[in-house]
């Protein structure tokens, strides 16, 4: 062997080598002003140009602008496609689906301008267009039901997320209000309510959970600042076009963003936590919940009336003594104070109603299920999340603090309830390494947890206490567990300390049983009155969702490496745009001032990549092209002053997504033919100007649907659960749901099949849904054999061959009717004279001699195998 | 007369071969030669030389301080506390030095040291190039996993194997270019570890299962008869509507596509069809073994070897289950490792030996290794957590060097001490082998040029000959 250099490093250096940080990376020197006032030049940070069709007034002004630089190049318009072609493109475009045979024969035979606008807006008032467009969006924003990572945890209700994408985009909620609630919907003063009193507005926030969640990370805070990347990443992606997420390591390479502009935004996430938010909110200053909290007090009233027992007389004449002293003696030298319930009410952090707003004080609680109060021998006030009764869900949090001491020391009490420990913004509270984190609450008695929080001294942390009705993040598995009514926990206490052993406290003695078999009839008069009272109000679903926690900065990462925090960098949006002044003071993240900054009305960037990205869908091409960078790595736009036009109508439309879509799709421009010509070929081979429309292959899901369509298989159910993969030989790996769903998803459409993110649909995959990890505006369009082998072999395609076999054979009597309408469901037009002639050919003959394929005309195999054979052809898969 | 559907296809390849084909792959590499089947670009940054890579993936993080990193101190401190700082660990149950588990001798006429357990493996110690010093940047199975096929610990990116199809693409004209044999495991982090990321989907793995059907669709419904009917009846309408409606190369590539599938739909049986393979050979590689992992494992590398010689550039194994979750032995390690090496030692050298008689290694990189190695202490009392600050992984073929080991560990193979190797420089070096500069081989997303490699990587000239 010969000789070679040696390279010996120190334990340190290993240390470095192994977290990536090897000095092969160099360092970049930091964004000089000059050199950023200079990137402020770049087009899309300037404002909105503002600007006049030019020609005629008459002419459609998205013609008037493309026509503009066609006439320039010497180039023209190319005629309107054949109406049939014309009206498979709408549909596919607008709602997704194929035109049902009755919307060709309609079009075919009046195709007027009028009667194009009537299929236009039928299709954009149809609950079919947001099922379309919602998935557009669903790109932008990664969306996935599950963690991935080792076990691909589920995150429960996370379907319900892409419902109120679906209802926001067919009710047409302005764009800017729709960008709003993704930022802060949990914080609006008056959230939208939808038609059945639900709160819309906070929905939107579950988009900031479709990130993948390490388990059981050996370094907590790395695990934050890599999510947070990916959170500020779509952040900067999907709403403002920009590759914010550059700059975590240094100052943006191209653009005029610097590092401190990342860290500033990374504040207001950090400061955000997550919860399962409900959907109905029981407001608890509210009639009802205040009737519930008298009918529950009502019910301890009775009781101690009744209560023959000797030890509960003094209660019933001291009313003093229904708040004892909670029995925790005075804190010792070594213990601090973190939050308690008779303290300062800002020490706690409440989402969910399940606490109510103020904390409880009797030394029962009473369960109207089990017929009998269930003692407590917990003195003193405390939270309680059976306030209102059971059936509420709880979550008491405190603020965020940093653990000074080794041990956290919590007094509760409850059945089936939950206390987390929540460092470093880690959510995922799970064995193997943050077991000693979580606990489980199942005594009755008041009793202390202790967690051993050594291995995280100093980093920020705060507690999270569940009942078991309410999720959290690690107990995802709860979604498919029954739990039981009685759920409840009791708070009162938190201490943080240098000692193991908890705070000294008064013994108590345990209340003795009341004495009676049979409660007397007061008492179950008045637990009859709570039940009434309880059951009044409404039990919500919840949703994944933002909730404030503590405001905190960041500080600038060196080289965006965690362990290395340099200078604060106090909370604020882009300078670029907002100058560097931190936002006002704020309370909690601070996220609504975030969103009132980034939809400032001088701020160009949220309506240009809106209105580019609709054009983007319409045309298989952004008028800049890279629809998710407008900053200096990405392309010009091809017609700025277009751009520019479309975003000023948008917002002076009330950001209407409707409104601009219907502008887009009744220009000329669009309705032109794909065909190519000669001339544009050489002078615009790429259609930058678009002298014609472009042909594209249709979404994954636009193929998947439209075999449910023609087939007749559609079930057009909206909304719900998600429908679950059949299981493959292909695809055994951890986390996949033990049971295995319907082959053919119910007939739903494919927005509704479930988005794991270790098992997505294989036949969507191979047609390029993108794996849910970044924003991706614009799918990549590939051509793989998987593919072909889709649609050749797949039992899923095979078996909606032959629905529609059968299906042309029932609708229609004749050889050449059931031909047309196999041709009308899957192509959308009548079949012209050589392709009747080679199919009829094929089903009466071919398909008869090849014995396996069917005996001819009335036989559905016979079709079904024409089907397939279409379905195979180019033309079915692509939109022209 | 009209024009055929050969000359259709010709005529649309040429008339728009100049175009970009921003339909089909939003931007094309800068020095790319298209591949006149429509598949991915061409990249020769520099003469390659190795033109296929095996990478026999060893899921869970096999223990290298019991197979291939012996360490004499780490065995007189059996039992002991253990010497060194600790770094955090998964499961931070960490107990004494736990002495390796199997006797070392030196091998071959190079003298590398293999334990006991890998009794078959050792016979080939002269061909492998044994690399002690490897260092990743993640303890955690999915980030570790992302890690060492990526290049990045999240998920998301493209896959080696994807890397390798994308820029080399298959030799094959029925096959793709990135291939995984799952043995029964998908590694943790699920089939990502295979996916194209953001490149083209043309490029990621195909998974070809060892149960139940191989490929997902490769089986017709139909008899070949009628499936050929059907075929000639789309390429007739596909045909006729080119003419009337005008071409596309969208178009005219999805034809192509739909060719390349029929292809790989025949040659696929014929691929898994091992009656031609002698008897003795069956036996080298175990595939009538009386324990069933190692038949499967067999199997998988005799399929590597065909699909090889058939022109598919990337192929990958995974492990098949032996009940002991991987290579991931946080207890029981005696049984663990034992089931573990008796199902991967025969067909691994068999298959070392079956590429060398056929002049196949010389340009077949050969990689074996897992996402991490294990903790020279003891996990528990007999188990071993992960440790991505030192572990061993070998080459061999593919113009490496035979015979040889590189870099080293400390006194209990704990961490990288001598010439650590990051997952970026493996990355750099097996692109390096295939003509491929790893700097100048990107994709533009989001925003960026993208690399396999980040910012990192060097190409480790001292394991080349």
């Amino acid at each position: 062997m010969p000789p070679r250099p040696r390279r010996r490093v120190s334990a340190v250096a290993v240390g470095l080598f192994a977290a990536g940080l090897a000095a092969q990376a160099r360092p970049l020197p930091p964004l000089s002003d000059a050199a950023f006032a200079a990137r402020r030049e770049h087009w899309a940070w300037s404002p909105l140009a503002v600007v006049e069709p030019p020609g005629p007034a008459t002419t459609h002004p998205v013609d008037a602008f493309v026509d503009a630089r066609l006439a320039a190049a010497g180039l023209r318009r190319s005629p309107s496609a054949t109406p049939s072609t014309l009206l498979r493109r709408l549909w596919f475009d607008v709602v997704g689906l194929p035109p049902p045979p009755e919307a060709v024969v309609r079009f075919t035979s009046d195709p007027s301008d009028a009667a194009y606008e009537r299929e236009l807006d039928a299709l954009l008032a149809s609950p079919q267009f947001g099922e379309r467009w919602a998935r557009h969006w669903l790109d932008l924003v990664r969306y996935a039901e599950t963690l991935g990572h080792e076990y691909d945890f589920p995150v429960p209700n996370a379907w319900r997320y892409r419902d109120y994408v679906i209802r926001a985009l067919n009710h047409d909620v302005p764009y800017d209000q729709f960008v709003r609630e993704h930022i802060a919907g949990d914080l609006l003063p008056t959230p939208r309510r939808g038609a059945d009193g639900d709160d819309e507005s906070v929905q939107a926030t579950a988009a900031w959970w479709f990130v993948e969640q390490t388990h059981s990370p050996v370094d907590a805070k790395k695990h934050e600042a890599d999510r947070i990347d990916n959170q500020i990443d779509v952040l900067g992606k999907a709403l403002l076009g920009l590759t914010i997420a550059c700059a975590r390591c240094h100052d943006h390479k191209f653009d005029a963003i610097r590092a401190d502009d990342y860290y500033a935004l990374y504040g207001f996430v950090r400061s955000s936590r997550y919860v399962q938010a409900p959907l109905q909110a029981v407001d608890p200053a509210g009639d009802g919940y205040r009737a519930a909290l008298a009918a529950q007090r009502a019910v301890a009233t009775a009781w101690l009336a009744a209560a023959p027992a000797a030890e509960w007389a003094p209660l019933r004449d001291d009313p003093a003594a229904l708040a004892p002293a909670s029995g925790v003696g005075p804190l010792r030298a070594e213990d601090e104070l973190i939050a308690s319930a008779d303290g300062d009410r800002a020490d706690w952090i409440l989402t969910n109603d399940g606490f109510g707003d103020s904390p409880w004080h009797a030394p029962f609680c009473p369960d109207p299920e089990a017929l009998a109060p269930r003692l407590l021998s917990l003195p003193g006030p405390f939270w309680l999340s059976a306030a209102a009764g059971s059936g509420r869900d709880g979550v008491l949090q405190t603020r965020t603090f940093p653990l000074t001491q080794r041990y956290l020391h919590v007094r509760v009490a409850g059945e089936h309830a939950r206390v987390n420990v929540v460092v470093d913004g880690l959510h995922l509270v799970r064995d193997p390494i943050y077991g000693p984190l979580h606990a489980k609450v199942h005594c009755a008695e008041a009793h202390w947890l202790t967690f051993d929080c050594a291995p995280w001294r100093d980093r920020p942390a705060f507690l999270q206490c569940l009942d078991q009705r309410a999720q959290d993040l690690a107990d995802a598995d709860q979604a498919t567990r029954p739990y039981p009514d009685a759920a409840w926990l009791a708070v009162q206490l938190v201490v943080l300390s240098a000692a193991a052993e908890p705070p000294p406290t008064t013994a108590n003695a345990p209340l003795p049983a009341p004495g009676w078999s049979e409660p007397p009839p007061d008492v179950r008069t008045a637990l009859t009155a709570l039940a009434k009272a309880t059951a009044a109000l409404p039990v919500s679903p919840t949703i994944p969702s933002l909730g404030d926690g503590t405001g905190v900065d960041e500080h600038v990462f060196v080289r965006g490496d965690h362990r290395r925090p340099a200078a604060p960098a106090p909370r604020r949006f882009l300078r670029a745009l907002d100058g560097d002044a931190p936002l006002p003071v704020m309370a909690g993240s601070g996220r609504l001032q975030l969103a009132d900054r980034l939809l400032r009305p001088d701020n160009p960037l949220p309506p240009r990549v809106l209105v580019n990205r609709l054009w983007h869908h319409l045309f298989g091409r952004g008028l800049v092209r890279t629809v998710d960078n407008l900053g200096a790595l990405g392309e010009p736009p091809s017609h700025p002053e277009l751009l520019d036009w479309l975003a000023h109508d948008c917002v002076a439309h009330g950001w209407s997504i409707k409104h601009t879509l219907r502008l887009l799709l009744t220009s000329a421009t669009y309705r032109q033919q794909s065909r190519r010509g000669d001339a544009g070929e050489v002078a615009d081979a790429d259609n930058v100007l678009l002298h014609r429309q472009n042909v594209r292959r249709l979404e994954a899901e636009a193929v998947r649907d439209a075999l449910l369509a023609a087939s007749g298989r559609l079930d057009a159910t909206c909304f719900g659960p998600s429908i679950e993969l059949p299981h493959s030989d292909q695809i055994e790996a951890r986390g996949r749901p033990r049971a295995s769903g319907p082959p053919d998803g119910d007939g739903r459409r494919s927005i509704y099949l479930a988005m794991r993110r270790n098992f997505m649909p294989p036949m969507l995959q191979a047609f390029d849904l993108p794996t849910p990890f970044a924003t991706v505006g614009a799918r990549s369009v590939s051509n793989v054999p998987a593919q072909a082998l889709t649609l050749a072999n797949d039992t899923f395609v095979h078996t909606m061959c032959e629905r529609l076999g059968q299906r042309v054979l029932d609708e229609a009597g004749t050889a050449d009717d059931r031909l047309t309408r196999c041709y009308l469901l899957l192509l959308g037009r009548p079949p012209d004279a050589t392709e009747r002639r080679l199919a009829l050919a094929f089903v009466g003959d071919v398909a008869v001699a090849t014995t396996d394929l069917g005996a001819g005309f009335a036989d559905p195999r016979s079709w079904a195998a024409l089907a397939h054979a279409l379905v195979n052809s180019t033309e079915f898969s692509y939109r022209r | 007369m009209p024009p055929t559907r050969r000359h259709l296809l010709q005529r649309l390849w040429h008339g728009f071969a100049m175009l970009p084909l921003a339909q089909l792959a939003p931007r094309p590499l800068a020095v790319a030669r298209r591949d006149p089947d429509g598949g991915p670009a061409l990249v020769r940054h520099h003469p390659p030389r190795a033109r296929n890579v095996i990478f026999l993936y060893m899921d869970g993080g096999p223990s290298c301080q019991d197979l291939f990193d012996y360490k004499p101190r780490l065995a007189a401190d059996d039992g002991k506390p253990f010497a060194l700082p600790m770094e955090p660990t998964q499961f931070n149950d960490n107990g004494n030095t736990l002495g390796p588990r199997a006797r070392f001798h030196r091998r071959g006429d190079s003298g590398q040291w293999i334990s006991d357990l890998l009794p078959h493996l050792a016979t080939q110690a002269d061909r492998l190039c044994v690399v002690r010093s490897m260092v990743a940047d993640f303890s955690e199975h999915t980030n570790a996993n992302y890690f060492l096929h990526t290049g990045h610990g999240l998920q998301g990116r493209a896959s080696l194997g994807a890397w390798v199809g994308y820029g080399l693409g298959s030799e094959a004209h029925d096959l793709p270019a990135f291939v995984v044999l799952n043995g029964g495991l998908i590694p943790p982090g699920g089939v990502d570890n295979f996916h194209s990321g953001f490149l083209p989907a043309h490029s990621q793995g195909s998974v070809f299962a060892m149960r139940g059907a191989t490929i997902a669709d490769i089986t017709p419904h139909e008899a070949a008869a009628a499936q050929r009917a059907k075929a000639a009846l789309t390429a007739a309408l596909d045909d006729h509507t080119l003419l009337r409606d005008g071409g596309d190369p969208a178009l005219a590539a999805a034809i192509h596509n739909h060719e390349l599938a029929f292809r790989m739909q025949a040659a696929v049986p014929e691929l898994l069809d091992l009656d031609g393979e002698s008897p003795r050979l069956r036996r080298l590689y175990g595939l009538d073994d009386d324990y069933e992992p190692t038949r499967i494992y067999a199997r998988q590398c005799l399929l590597a070897r065909r699909l090889v010689e058939r022109g598919v550039r990337f192929v990958e194994l995974t492990c098949p289950d032996t009940g002991h979750d991987r290579w991931d032995q946080h207890g029981k390690i005696d049984a663990g490792l034992r089931d573990n090496c008796r199902m991967v030692d025969r067909p691994i050298a068999a298959l070392l030996q079956d590429l060398a008689a056929r002049g196949l290694l010389d340009e077949t990189i050969v990689l074996f290794g897992g996402e991490f190695g294990r903790t020279p202490f003891a996990q528990g009392s007999l188990g071993r957590d992960h440790n991505p600050f030192g572990f061993t992984m070998w080459l061999a073929g593919g113009g490496f060097r035979a015979g040889t080991s590189f870099g080293e560990t400390d006194e209990y193979g704990y961490k990288a001490v001598v010439d650590p190797v990051s997952v970026h420089d493996l990355h750099t070096t097996l692109l390096w082998q295939l003509g491929i500069d790893h700097e100048r081989f990107t994709y533009r997303f989001g925003g960026r040029d993208l690399r396999l490699t980040d910012v990192y990587g060097r190409v480790l000239r001292e394991l080349l000959t």
